[in-house]
């Protein structure tokens, strides 16, 4: 046998076994359209493991996959401050197998585009939510050895000297410099913003003495709070933390603020209804579990669930205020060199 | 100290009971793995397994991840050596003169030189983490962007003394990787900066595609381009191990290496890549023979190899005394204690006794382990080098984009890994060093946000460089490098820097290549 009638014969027993994959595929596809799911399931944490998305992601999928009796796995798609991993999903093929557990800045970022004249990385409309899954109050918090015993004092002191008070964040623009800046507004006062990248070091930089006061989700600052090293002043909450019963909310002192780090999941737009509902029944049923209720505990994260209605109007809600706060603060300029 | 003898004890009473040793056993060969491929480095070794840690118990699950990071230390210096594709972003020192050493036949002491030097330093920077963890981390906490600025900026006046041949050509190169990293959105505005729509260059420029592009990618261009196969000398097994010589002439850089590397690890934010980075320039300069360096000086292996595994213990101390993450893997190990309801913080080590003492004893055990496991890789490891080219080279090609891209699963950094590699062939032909691009590009996010964060916290007065006592120190010693540097360069002294061109030329005469 020459090399060449060889060679054409392995071409065609490989073409046989292409067609025959993609007949199978064609059969395993149109099975998908009848039955959800019948594949891995991917929930995409648009942020490294162990942050906040990442966390509460793993927790939800696990239950999850109990209830649907299907793998589902938690991807980290990062970058861009979450942007990466949003539009990644935003762009996805609707068929409920991408699913995306987002946080607050889900509402920041296409505002934030807006601003600058950016083409934007997603719009907010081609994701739809599904559930609800924590909302933690951030909680504001000064350095020990600093003056501030409560929120009042710190507001009346930085009207005397504004500009002078000092706050670290995880970013411009991230969630908790809104969070400030809604108290800023609020109080009528100005602070000093040294925009660090992340939560974590924005936390050092407090323990340091570095800066005078941060707003931070809860489960970062306890620790830090019992062994006396910060203070809490006041939380942006509706209601006090259960952890920390003495605190007052901003509500309680006068200030019509509030501020939730919350994540929540969401599928892109044009997911079709059936699959919608499925996906809502499935994380109704996987929230109500123990496994995820322990789990949540041990990162003192309280569990928030909301339905798909009652979430998307938390959501508008937010979305409302986190846009005038965006608009409020503006493009950034560099102040000038004294 | 008869207290921490006790808890020592307790510790290891910890660290050894089977299941605890099993889990440092598998972090420490999973770290090996993450570390000898390229581009793949702790972070995401420890990223990928961290969902699998969930299912442990707090002490086993921050044993495996802690090996995993230590491990990563160890095992990044093996392609460096062998290949000069830095196996993780710290080992980019290790690439110049462990590579050199290969190319003379000196693959296996280089290695064996690697591993003790780690193991070492990660001893002993153990000890010093048990010993000194409180006060030492809330030393480092008083590092805040005055500081940090003046620390960079010191780091980047040291790299006159890194360069190889010419100051200017490797000013030059610095000034290149800062300026790419300037890619990406403005930290202090929002503004996006040369990211020409591209959402994933918002986070800039990754560290890990440019230097395994620059390094690795160029050289594999580099040895397709020349007539005949470079001829690298087979390593014969009785020469595997160091000479007494060689150990003679590391033993001083291991012990630099790991105090500077412990020291500079402990800072927040800072990273066990500038520790390697200074360990380098430190060597170079305190050497007698500087002008060996690039030529398979034993020092430049010894003495970085060791600073990133002492960085690595130093990382730990602001996370274990204060609870502070003083890097992203640090941040990460401390998300996984959050996992399992340990919460991190200024009253851990009280606290969690067995999970503290119970780390630093798996941390001794860990780095037993390890040179145990590396000591014969190196015989197994050198036999790569026995593979033709014509299949070593593609085989490598293929594990450089595989690991670039796991990374952050983007195709943008392999596509940034490619046009870097094209880069470094450009440059290496026109004899320009690539290590300060690696280094500038390192530094220029952090010294950009630590001095726009310090006129933010002095209302944009200058002054808060000279006005806080550590910063003024750290510019004081930078001020006082550059203008002896200045002086030798303009009188024009008979410095190692012109016996190094004399050398040089001398080589060039004779007849030798090195590229």
């Amino acid at each position: 046998m020459t090399a060449i009638p060889h060679a054409m014969c392995l071409f065609q027993r490989v073409s046989f076994t292409v067609l025959l994959i993609l007949f199978f595929g064609l059969i395993t596809g149109s099975f998908a359209q009848e039955k959800y799911p019948n594949r891995p399931i991917t929930i995409i944490a648009p942020f490294p493991p162990g942050g906040v998305a990442d966390l509460t992601a793993r927790p939800v999928a696990a239950a999850l996959e109990k209830v649907l009796k299907n793998p589902v796995v938690v991807v980290n798609k990062t970058g861009a401050a979450g942007a990466v991993g949003m539009s990644f999903v935003a762009n996805s093929k609707p068929d409920g197998y991408n699913l995306l557990m987002a946080l607050s800045s889900i509402s920041i970022i296409p505002e934030a585009d807006k601003l600058f004249d950016r083409k934007p990385a997603y719009t907010m409309d081609q994701l739809v939510p599904i559930a609800l899954i924590s909302a933690d109050p951030t909680i504001f918090v000064v350095s020990a050895d600093r003056p501030w015993k409560s929120a009042r004092e710190l507001v009346d002191d930085a009207k005397k000297r504004p500009g002078q008070i000092s706050f670290s964040s995880s970013g411009v623009y991230g969630t908790l410099h809104m969070a400030m800046e809604m108290l800023s507004h609020a109080g009528a006062i100005s602070l000093k913003h040294v925009p660090y990248s992340g939560a974590g070091p924005a936390l050092t930089a407090i323990l340091g003495g570095h800066v005078d006061t941060l707003a931070s989700g809860p489960a970062v600052v306890i620790p830090h709070i019992k062994a006396g090293k910060l203070r809490p002043l006041a939380g942006w909450g509706a209601k006090r933390i259960q952890s920390l019963p003495d605190v007052a909310t901003f509500k309680e002192l006068g200030y019509d603020i509030e501020f939730y780090i919350w994540a929540g999941l969401f599928a892109p737009r044009g997911t079709p209804e059936p699959v919608i509902k499925s996906v809502r029944e499935s994380v109704r049923q996987a929230v109500n579990t123990p496994e995820f209720k322990t789990a949540m505990e041990k990162l003192e994260t309280p569990i928030a669930y909301l339905d798909a209605p009652e979430f998307q109007k938390f959501w508008d809600n937010d979305a409302k205020m986190l846009a005038a706060a965006i608009k409020r603060v503006g493009k950034l300029e560099i102040p000038e060199a004294k | 100290m008869s207290e921490t003898l006790q808890n020592l004890y307790l510790g290891f009473s910890v660290a050894l009971t089977p299941s605890v040793l099993l889990y440092a056993f598998v972090g420490c060969v999973i770290g090996t793995l993450v570390g000898v491929l390229p581009g793949v480095g702790p972070l995401a070794g420890i990223s990928l397994l961290l969902p699998v840690s969930f299912g442990l118990d707090a002490t086993s699950a921050i044993v495996l991840l802690a090996g995993i990071y230590y491990g990563a230390m160890y095992g990044g210096s093996t392609t460096s050596i062998l290949m000069r594709i830095p196996g993780e972003a710290a080992s980019v020192m290790t690439c110049i003169d462990g590579y050199a050493m290969t190319r003379k036949g000196r693959a296996g002491p280089a290695l064996a030189i690697a591993a003790a030097g780690s193991y070492i330093a990660g001893t002993f920077s153990v000890v010093a983490l048990m010993l000194l963890a409180p006060p030492l981390a809330s030393f480092a906490l008083r590092f805040g962007p005055p500081e940090y600025f003046s620390l960079l900026l010191l780091g980047l006046l040291a790299l006159a003394y890194m360069s190889g041949a010419s100051m200017l050509k490797s000013l030059a190169m610095a000034a290149l990787g800062l300026l790419f990293g300037m890619i990406g959105i403005d930290p202090m505005t929002g503004f996006s900066r040369f990211s020409y729509g591209l959402v994933e260059l918002g986070d800039g420029i990754g560290v890990v595609p440019v230097a395994v592009g620059l390094f690795g990618l160029s050289e594999i261009l580099l040895t397709a381009g020349q007539p005949a196969a470079p001829e690298v000398t087979k390593p014969r097994l009785s020469e595997l191990l160091p000479s007494r010589e060689e150990w003679r002439a590391s033993l001083w850089p291991i012990g630099r290496g790991t105090v500077l590397g412990f020291l500079i690890g402990i800072i927040p934010g800072s990273a066990h890549i500038i520790a390697s980075f200074v360990s380098y320039a430190v060597e170079r300069r305190v050497s007698k023979h500087p002008e060996r360096f690039g030529q398979g000086a034993i020092e430049g292996v010894a003495g970085p190899e060791s600073a990133n595994n002492a960085a690595t213990s130093g990382a730990f101390v602001p996370m274990l005394a204060l609870g502070v993450p003083s890097g992203p893997i640090p941040a990460v190990m401390i998300a996984a204690m959050m996992v399992h309801g340990v919460s991190p913080g200024p009253l851990l080590i009280s606290q969690q006794p067995e999970l503290f003492w119970g780390f630093i004893a798996s941390m001794y055990v860990g780095n037993v382990v390890l040179l145990i496991l590396n000591l014969p890789l190196v015989g197994v490891f050198v036999n790569l080098l026995r593979v033709p080219y014509p299949f070593l080279y593609p085989g490598i090609l293929m594990f450089c984009i595989l690991g670039v891209y796991a990374v952050n699963g983007s195709v943008v950094d392999v596509g940034i890994m490619t046009a870097m590699g094209a880069l470094g062939y450009g440059l290496r032909k026109f004899d320009f060093e690539t290590a300060p691009v690696v280094l500038g590009l390192v530094l220029a996010p952090m010294m950009e946000m630590s001095f726009r964060q310090s006129l933010s916290m002095s209302s944009g007065s200058y002054s808060i460089f000279i006005t806080r006592p550590i910063a003024l120190v750290l510019l004081m010693v930078g001020l006082a490098l550059l203008l002896s540097s200045i002086v030798s360069f303009v009188r024009k002294n008979e410095d190692w820097r012109q016996r190094l061109g004399f050398a040089r030329r001398a080589r060039e005469k004779s007849q030798l290549p090195i590229d």
